[in-house]
């Protein structure tokens, strides 16, 4: 049971397994004729943004993730997909709303600055204040990887 | 029922470990993100972490938006510049 497991564990996957998430992405992008066309800039920019994300998500372990979930859960509800998400085999997760939620009793100054993260977080709403930490170590760890992904790509694209 | 009740136990006694893990959490916040690493000091307070770490995600976020850009640029443009973009290119053209 989490509780009683000391040991946290945020490892995230190797660098190539986002790299390789992010080009299928990529490629699927180019199979719908995204690419060719030179008046949709915005359009180009922000499906390229939302396929980072996605793969990203994806690539750092699907939904075994509350932040990776809530990411992909968004995502489909832009595509009018139905996505199926597994039940997963712990207890039931209840949404806990900000009234329930057991961090209050933690100093209000670190709640504050909880606040604020769990606007930044996906998913950070309903998390309580130990765990939307834990979630945002790995969700940090796995932006820094996308963004060395990226980097990689637009300096191998780039003109010499 | 019962679930419940034996959910709610669960969470009222772990949260006497829960602060453990939680300076145990900002301790590891505090090494991933490269500001408060260069000081190397273990007097960071946790709400001082949390800013750092919300002003980091913004930072990520930002970038995120920034090489979307340009790989947008980049991919329209057809022309190889490199041996690397066509390489990249033909990757992904499946």
């Amino acid at each position: 049971m989490a509780s009683a497991d000391k040991t946290i564990n945020t490892d995230v996957p190797e660098k190539d397994v986002f790299a390789i998430h992010f080009l299928q992405s990529l490629s699927n992008l180019r199979i719908q004729n995204l690419f060719n066309s030179p008046d949709t800039t915005n359009y180009r920019v922000r499906k390229i943004k939302k396929a980072a994300y996605v793969s990203m998500a994806r690539a750092a372990g699907g939904t075994s993730r509350l932040w990776s979930r809530a990411l992909l859960r968004r995502a489909a509800k832009g595509n009018n997909k139905i996505v199926r998400f597994p039940r997963r085999k712990r207890k039931v997760t209840w949404k806990i709303s900000s009234k329930r939620r057991r961090s209050d009793q933690r100093a209000p100054v670190v709640e504050d600055a909880a606040e604020r993260l769990r606007n930044l977080v996906p998913g950070g709403g309903g998390m309580e204040t130990s765990k939307l930490m834990e979630e945002t170590a790995h969700y940090i760890k796995c932006l820094s990887m996308q963004v060395k992904v990226m980097q990689c790509l637009v300096d191998g694209l780039s003109p010499k | 029922m019962s679930s419940r009740r034996s959910s709610r136990s669960r969470q009222s006694g772990s949260s006497r470990i829960s602060d453990d893990q939680i300076s145990d959490l900002v301790s590891k916040l505090q090494h991933l993100i490269p500001e408060l690493h260069r000081r190397r000091s273990d007097k960071v307070s946790a709400s001082k972490v949390l800013q750092e770490t919300c002003n980091y995600i913004r930072n990520l976020h930002r970038e995120v938006d920034d090489l979307s850009d340009r790989l947008s640029e980049l991919l329209a443009s057809t022309d190889d510049n490199s041996a690397e973009a066509a390489i990249i290119r033909s990757l992904l053209n499946y």
